[in-house]
């Protein structure tokens, strides 16, 4: 799973830079530049969990000062095919 | 050893290709830089072939890039020059290419043989719904979709209106947005909103009544949010029946009871009269008073003058409105000032919560109500918007007019000018188009599910590109009235084209494979009157085929049997499409679908009815070149130029010069629009000693609608893997209820087993509960009301009573 993200922050003044820092610890991310427009930052995923996307994207919502991320990239060619949740009709109904 | 390592580092570079490529357009995005993905496809090492598309799911109408490698779709990426989304996308967005991937994709036609199915040909099951038809043409029914392209609703509405002189069509979006076009027609005499998107950029405050489009229609949240965050003032305020994750994000949040939105809005207006704030000039120069008409209940109701809209406001203070709605005195009195306040630009937005509602036609016509009478309406930033849900509800159901009292462009069976406008369009005998209305939805489920001999006057009814076992409300009465003994039912007949299996294909006697998104050419229409075309990029699986090669093709077989209503004026097939050299191309034959482009065909046709009522469409290969464009569409010196905001001088080109706001289609035929007062109503079933909690249904961010694609992306469906129940965690804890403990939840109508989530992804009041209707396994229209808006026929989803047990 490659994919990249926009995190768009709040109003954050100086703690910007200890927010990206947040940003770079979560694993598999890496922060793009971003330039002079400091409120929304370009990142990049690169893992081979098959659930990395969302769990990143559940990290960076939980950094303070993040207001939204979305998607902008997505390649899950290298992802073993996509399957059915099993038959709905026949899911554990708990 | 060279031979091994070569294609690891090949990986490995292409690899880092695709990461550079994923880091560039997102640093694109994040920057306001130019970056078109195309590049991608010069770069050998990714050999990926990009397209655009708009999104499968919502009505947003994001446009993606779609990679396609080897006939597969292996990336997708935000369409960085679409208008609407400028390169985001939402968690479903982002997962749309994995929705054509799920392995029980429907691949053969299959045939109900006793409690199995047996695999059929095509051309048996051809066969088998023409003879149903012919047998009873008038016990056929269609039941389509908002998720129709534009082509597949427009040839079932021919097939059955031109065709079959049978009425009896009608789409899901009944269930949606039905509210929504009754409310614009009362008050504008003309479907659709007259802002855009662009408002959202241009307000200064955003009120959302009943809508959660931090997860129904995420990235236009997101654009919101991106305002703020360039430090830009703009005030949003939530008017809801529960928390959701937009309230996280706004400065007011007003809980409101159930109907509270019918007495908010009254209170708006009666302070905006009481207080001298409202826009005389505007009211003086363009608007009209409406009530209804008791006596004679109709859409357009009685004319009223100002006084008497103003003494039916009075009661309404916002004490009363308070009672009446629980949301406190004060929060009505700051409706009032931002409305009284003209230097600020106000815009609404709603959804299923003002169009699921039995005053759903009320509460829409109020809402443009307090806009017109404040004077917030006609410049950018000042509208009154509904969203969709489905990505061409407005495209499909409301301008092709795929509902069982309309015809395309407006236009409705019961006017025999336009019936006979449209006969002409088709070319069929004068009188073709039968004058009565068909079923609605409701109506045409309870027949169906009505024995024959006890007045059920469905007989057969063909389900395109929709799970109405799902998503009907009162399943046990509109959809399974006998559980799997179908006695009394045995005549009946269910046909059911998708591309999953569904709650709905469940009870289907016949199953029909269909191909999806960018398995085929389309056409779509989304929430401001955004066309958006798109070409067939991958193959189907299997034989999975075009819902509108299914129609042609049985339109075909009828023709071939002789029946006269497949045939025009001329004695030629209803579908005849001609090629380059004016050949008739047999496009009934599947190998020789594709040989032309059917879309454009029908589309070309189609587009001589939005002229009738001013929602002009380009030509089809305007489309081709554009990330969609808004009707009405004209050509002003060679150019095709798209409208951002009707009735508007220097806007809308059929606003004469000099008028400045004119309402060409007024139903009092005066070029105003209609102010209604309604009263506050209760709704249809509220909670008492028996049932004594409220239930409210609703979506999620992670599934779109019924989940029948959603859920066959594992991402989405561990994200978010089943249903629940929402309660505040004091009446869980008065039922000594703990997370994940199972309650047995009913109501009048059903009952359903499920787990408890306190408080949620949203937090619900005391006294009300939510459950989303995502999930086939616990199916909550088991438990809601079908009660109607009288006018509009949509049921109410959002106010059932019900209880609970522990169980
Ligand atoms: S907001 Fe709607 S149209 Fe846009 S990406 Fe999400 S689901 Fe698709």
């Amino acid at each position: 799973m490659i994919a990249s993200v926009v995190a768009t922050l709040a109003e954050v003044g100086d703690a910007f830079q200890a927010i990206v820092d947040e940003f770079a610890d979560v694993p598999g991310v890496e922060i793009g530049d971003v330039g002079n427009d400091a409120r929304r930052v370009p990142i990049t995923i690169d893992s081979p969990a098959p659930n990395a996307l969302e769990e990143v994207t559940r990290r960076l919502l939980e950094c303070r000062g993040v207001a939204f991320v979305d998607v902008v990239f997505v390649h899950f060619e290298d992802e073993p095919e996509s399957q059915a949740a099993a038959n709905p009709g026949e899911m554990d109904k708990s | 050893m060279n031979g091994d390592l070569q294609p690891a580092a090949e990986a490995i570079q292409r690899r880092q290709f695709i990461k550079a490529s994923a880091m560039a357009a997102a640093t694109a995005v994040a920057g306001g830089t130019n970056f078109t993905l195309p590049v991608l496809a010069d770069e050998p090492a990714a050999g990926v072939q990009w397209e655009k598309a708009p999104c499968r799911f919502c009505g947003t109408g994001c446009h993606v890039q779609v990679g396609v490698q080897e006939g597969k779709v292996v990336a997708v990426a935000g369409d960085r020059n679409a208008e609407v989304n400028k390169g985001l996308l939402c968690v479903k967005g982002y997962h749309v290419g994995a929705a054509l991937y799920g392995k029980d994709r429907l691949t053969k036609p299959l045939l109900r043989d006793g409690d199995r199915y047996r695999e059929i040909s095509w051309e048996e099951a051809i066969k088998t719904i023409a003879d149903r038809i012919e047998a009873a043409p008038e016990r056929f029914a269609f039941y389509g979709s908002g998720q129709w392209t534009i082509p597949e609703g427009y040839a079932a509405q021919k097939f059955m209106k031109g065709g079959l002189s049978n009425n009896h069509i009608d789409p899901n979006a009944r269930l949606c947005m039905a509210s929504a076009v009754t409310g614009f027609l009362a008050t504008y005499g003309v479907d659709e909103p007259a802002g855009c998107y662009d408002d959202l950029d241009e307000c200064d405050v955003l009120i959302m009544w009943g809508n959660n489009p931090a997860e129904m229609h995420p990235v236009l949240f997101s654009r919101v949010i991106d305002r703020r965050s360039r430090r830009e003032k703009i005030t949003l305020i939530d008017i809801s029946t529960r928390r959701t994750r937009t309230t996280e994000a706004c400065q007011h949040y007003l809980e409101m009871k159930g109907h509270g939105d019918l007495a908010i809005a009254n209170g708006i207006a009666h302070l905006l009269i009481k207080n001298g704030t409202y826009d005389r000039r505007f009211v003086e120069s363009f608007c009209n008073f409406k009530a209804s008409d008791d006596e004679n209940p109709n859409l357009h109701g009685k004319a009223i003058s100002f006084d008497d809209y103003r003494k039916s406001l009075e009661p309404y203070t916002p004490e009363y409105v308070e009672e009446l709605s629980g949301v406190p005195a004060d929060q009505i009195r700051m409706l009032g000032d931002l409305f009284g306040n003209p230097k600020l630009k106000i815009t609404s937005l709603w959804c299923m919560g003002m169009n699921q509602h039995t005053r759903g036609t009320a509460i829409n016509s109020m809402v443009h109500g307090v806009h017109l009478l404040s004077g917030h309406f006609g410049t950018p930033g000042n509208a009154p918007t509904s969203l969709t849900g489905q990505p061409s509800a407005c495209g499909t159901v409301r301008e092709v007019g795929t509902l069982a009292h309309a015809l395309p462009g407006g236009r409705v069976v019961a006017n025999a000018e336009h019936r006979q406008q449209a006969e002409d369009f088709w070319n069929v005998p004068t009188g073709r188009i039968n004058a009565v209305p068909g079923h609605h939805t409701v109506k045409m489920w309870e027949s169906f599910c009505t024995p024959t001999d006890q007045g059920g006057d469905i007989g057969t009814i063909w389900v395109q590109v929709t799970n109405p076992g799902q998503t009907l409300p009162n399943l046990n009465k509109l959809f399974n009235p006998k559980g799997d003994n179908k006695a009394g039912l045995e005549d009946k007949f269910l046909i059911v084209s998708d591309v999953y299996p569904t709650a709905t294909t469940r009870l289907a006697d016949l199953i029909l494979p269909s191909a999806m998104w960018v398995e085929k050419n389309g056409v779509v229409g989304n929430s401001e009157r955004r066309t958006q075309q798109w070409f067939k990029m991958v193959d189907p699986p299997g034989a999975a085929r075009d819902d509108c090669w299914q129609t042609i093709a049985v339109a075909h077989e009828l023709f071939n049997r002789g029946m006269a209503g497949m045939k025009d004026r001329d004695g030629q097939f209803l579908f005849d499409v001609k090629d380059e050299n004016d050949k008739s191309v047999p496009v009934w034959d599947w190998e020789h679908y594709y040989d032309v482009n059917v879309d454009e065909h029908l589309f070309e046709e189609y587009r001589q009815f939005s002229r009738l009522k001013h929602k002009d469409l380009a030509p089809y290969s305007e489309y081709v070149k554009a990330r969609g464009l808004r009707w009405p569409v004209v050509e002003i010196d060679g150019q095709w130029q798209e409208t951002h905001f009707r009735f508007s001088e220097g806007f809308d080109p059929y606003v004469e010069p000099g008028k400045e706001i004119q309402f060409y289609h007024s139903s009092t035929h005066d070029d105003r629009a209609q102010i209604w007062f309604h009263p506050w109503i209760a709704p249809a079933e509220v909670p008492d000693d028996d049932y004594p909690f409220m239930l409210c249904t609703g979506r999620v961010l992670e599934h779109w609608h019924s989940g029948s694609m959603t859920r066959r992306i594992p991402e989405l469906s561990r994200a978010m893997p089943g249903g629940y129940l929402e309660i505040h965690a004091a009446d869980a804890a008065a039922h000594d209820l703990r997370n994940g403990d199972k309650v047995t939840i009913e109501s009048r109508r059903g009952s359903l087993v499920i787990p408890v989530w306190i408080d949620g992804r949203g937090q619900p009041p005391r006294g009300t509960v939510f459950i989303p209707f995502f999930d086939e396994t616990l199916l909550v229209n088991d438990l809601t009301l079908d009660a109607l808006d009288p006018f509009s026929k949509q049921p109410d989803y959002k106010k059932s009573a019900v209880r609970i047990r522990k169980v």
